[in-house]
């Protein structure tokens, strides 16, 4: 008698069961009631487009940027990110006293363009403070998010969004080791002289080994004010205060999100 | 069609940001391909050999890309090697083989491996300006180097023949169940299944599944979920209250426990379904009541090779109670090593080794110790204390950060972060509690589940394997972790 092929039951029941799991990601989302079940993404991941490299679709950034004329006005700034705005704020605050800006500041503990770019709280402040420049000090907690540009890419441009055409720097993160993308995704986004890269910079860091100390991150404001009207694409006066320190006209503290992100973030 | 094609050869070609897992789709995929033609040349031989071997090398690949060249001369060498090896007669020349065999894949691992770590201690005492060189780790290089000791030194002591093939040597040596992450595949264990080729049966296949439905919920569902919370911990450690630093670090214990033994039970499952049989790589070693019972129930391959290729050859208990601690401790330094290329490794063998020395050296004392459920408790927890702190180091980015995280325990533990901890973390919790429940009932409940399950109507065992899917779909982490022991 002909013996039974041992591997039948189990190859049937390994392709039904892909046959069911890579079926349903052609309905994605699928919803029951508020609640999303979610699907393994088989479908979309084999139908996508393919990205291709051409001159078209490369960022166009100039490689040497020209220079503007430093906006002298007083500016009502408003600065936002991550606990690196602690080192940031005194020193800028300073900056703002002597040159007679307002500066309010916005601290969202833990933050990353992922809480920034799902919810409109950065439209919230923006018709709150009015600024006329803005400065944005994001990325230092997402230095190793894997996969960062397919995850994170489409927050970041809905956060950059929410900035209309009010001119702003972008402070890139202080980073401590190297990161897995997001000072790449941050310099493609943003036009050319938004973004001050901070990596490759030398940082004294605090305990954590993370934040630059105090002094550390003084200096750092140092730079990127020397930098801004060399290369800055909307300079304004920043000269070197006679204090060391101020304190902002109001400072905002968020606190990070204990749960995970809002439904808005999840990938459509 | 001409994109999904596109995507189709986009998805197999080798990426080094994302290794083939067991428990990715992409695998599955494969698998599904792979089993019908191995079904159908089970019975002949030479073309089942050449067939997972050329599947074998080809997933190898689609993790490590040109290196599948690497392993197929390591094999080469190995395997003309220890043909020669037989074939002389004079002791030295045979030593000669061994000796070359082990040098040259102990130098390709250390290359590889702890190359710029030298170099980096170099340059430290020496004041440089220290560059590392730009090397990339072979996946699963460890695993297999120890493989191919293993074999050339049991050919020289005559506890396995050499193959008469060079095919079933590369087959053995990049058996993809056993390739990127172990467990160890002795040469002594393994070699002679290739010839008796065995049939799974259809209970196997189905037990094979089990271990493999096993394996996703510790490795997919469990480790990638639970280690979200504890890398906040450990990449920030000053950043939490001594309360959340405890439950990262017990959350560590149970992540690299769920990770590894989850990816070895989906290795052995492979192995089983081809009808090949693994040794077992855990048994449960959170249930050890000490230090040396971990080390027979943790990562087993290991520290069985350890033992056989380093402890007894330093001269094992041979050589008086001082060698014997002093044995023990080399040995579990070098296992130290192994797992990485940095010194907080080291650290963490050094003080396995200690640990166990210390065990030896109190066991007559212990011994006498009358065997109650209070002494039974004690020992379990000084022993689990000792297993969990010492993760920290091995898990901490530096010593500085180990210390904070130890610190911040015992200095700070804010016990009113207890409640909203379980409020705002329940799911972690609830991970945490049911990996624990699992983990400390009787041995034998797995035994019969895997039974139930190799019975039960096959719709059973279908819906059973969508649900588990589902759920590792559902609560995949949106960063997805690596395997934790892919760089060893």
């Amino acid at each position: 008698m002909k013996r039974k092929n041992e591997y039948i039951g189990l190859w049937c029941l390994l392709l039904v069961a892909f046959a069911v799991v890579a079926g349903a990601s052609a309905f994605e989302p699928v919803m029951v009631g508020d609640f999303e079940i979610k699907t393994s993404g088989i479908t979309s991941r084999l139908t996508r487009e393919p990205l291709v490299e051409s001159k078209d679709t490369l960022p166009v950034t100039p490689a040497v940027v020209e220079k503007h004329e430093i906006d002298s006005a007083a500016q009502r700034i408003l600065i936002i990110g991550d606990s690196m705005l602690e080192g940031l704020n005194p020193r800028l605050a300073a900056y703002a006293e002597a040159n007679g800006h307002t500066l309010n500041s916005v601290i969202w503990y833990s933050s990353t363009t992922a809480y920034w770019g799902c919810c409109d709280t950065l439209t919230v402040y923006m018709r709150k403070f009015k600024p006329t420049f803005v400065f944005i000090s994001l990325g230092a907690n997402e230095l190793f998010v894997s996969d960062i540009a397919a995850k994170r890419e489409d927050m970041l441009k809905y956060f950059l969004a929410q900035l209309g055409d009010t001119p702003y720097l972008w402070i890139g993160p202080p980073n401590w080791k190297p990161d897995t993308g997001i000072n790449d995704m941050i310099a493609r986004n943003v036009p050319a002289g938004c973004y001050f890269k901070s990596d490759g910079m030398h940082f004294d860091r605090a305990k954590d080994g993370a934040h630059p100390t105090h002094a550390s991150a003084a200096l750092w404001m140092d730079s990127i004010a020397r930098w801004m009207p060399l290369h800055g694409a909307h300079p304004i006066l920043l000269d070197n205060p006679g204090e060391l320190k101020a304190r902002p006209a109001s400072v905002t503290v968020l606190q990070p999100l204990k749960s995970p992100l809002p439904p808005r973030h999840r990938k459509k | 069609m001409e994109t999904i094609g596109h995507n189709i050869i986009e998805l197999l070609s080798h990426d080094p940001k994302s290794p083939m897992l067991f428990s990715s789709g992409l695998f599955w995929a494969l698998f599904l391909v792979f089993l019908p033609v191995y079904a159908l040349l089970k019975r002949r031989l030479w073309q089942m050999l050449l067939f997972v071997t050329a599947f074998s090398l080809y997933f190898y690949y689609k993790s490590s890309g040109i290196f599948f060249l690497l392993l197929t001369a390591t094999s080469l060498l190995d395997w003309t090697l220890s043909k020669l090896l037989v074939e002389l007669e004079a002791k030295w020349q045979r030593k000669a083989c061994v000796w070359i065999s082990v040098i040259c894949s102990l130098g390709i691992l250390g290359y590889f491996k702890y190359a710029n770590f030298f170099l980096w201690n170099w340059n430290s005492m020496v004041e440089g300006n220290f560059q590392p060189l730009d090397i990339i780790l072979p996946v699963g290089i460890s695993f297999y180097t120890f493989q191919s000791i293993s074999y050339i030194v049991d050919v020289y002591k005559g506890r396995v023949a050499p193959t008469e093939t060079w095919l079933e040597y590369v087959f053995f040596l990049s058996f993809f169940p056993a390739l990127v992450a172990g467990p160890i595949v002795r040469a002594d264990y393994f070699i002679p299944q290739i010839r008796e080729n065995r049939r799974a049966s259809i209970d196997e296949t189905f037990a094979g599944l089990w271990l493999i439905i096993i394996g996703v919920i510790k490795k997919a569902l469990i480790a990638d979920y639970i280690s979200q919370y504890n890398d906040l911990i450990f990449l920030s450690p000053t950043g939490y209250s001594g309360f959340e630093s405890l439950m990262g670090v017990m959350g560590y214990t149970m992540q690299i426990y769920c990770d590894f033994s989850g990816y070895s039970d989906m290795a052995i499952g492979l192995a089983l379904i081809m009808g090949f049989r693994l040794t077992p790589n855990f048994n449960f070693p959170y249930k050890s009541l000490n230090v040396t019972e971990f080390w027979r129930r943790w990562h087993i391959s290991l520290s069985t090779w350890l033992r056989d290729y380093i402890y007894i050859p330093l001269g094992g208990n041979r050589k008086g109670t001082a060698r014997t601690y002093l044995n023990n401790f080399l040995t579990m330094l070098i296992g130290g090593l192994w797992h990485g290329a940095a010194w907080k490794f080291v650290f963490w063998g050094a003080l396995h080794g200690a640990g166990l020395a210390v065990h030896k050296a109190c066991r007559p004392w212990l011994d006498r110790l009358p065997r109650n459920r209070f002494i039974t408790f004690l020992s379990w927890t000084v022993t689990m204390v000792f297993v969990s702190l010492l993760w920290v180091f091995f898990r901490a980015e530096s010593w500085t950060d180990s210390w904070l995280i130890i610190r911040n325990i015992f200095t700070n533990f804010q016990p009113e972060c207890i409640i909203p901890f379980f409020e705002t973390r329940w799911l972690w919790v609830t991970m945490m509690a049911v990996i624990i429940i699992a983990h400390a009932l009787p041995e034998g409940t797995w035994d019969r589940a895997g039974e139930w399950y190799v019975r039960a109507p096959w719709v059973v065992k279908l819906i059973l394997f969508i649900i588990v899917v589902q759920l590792v779909i559902q609560f995949m982490s949106e960063e997805v972790s690596p395997f934790i022991y892919f760089q060893f």
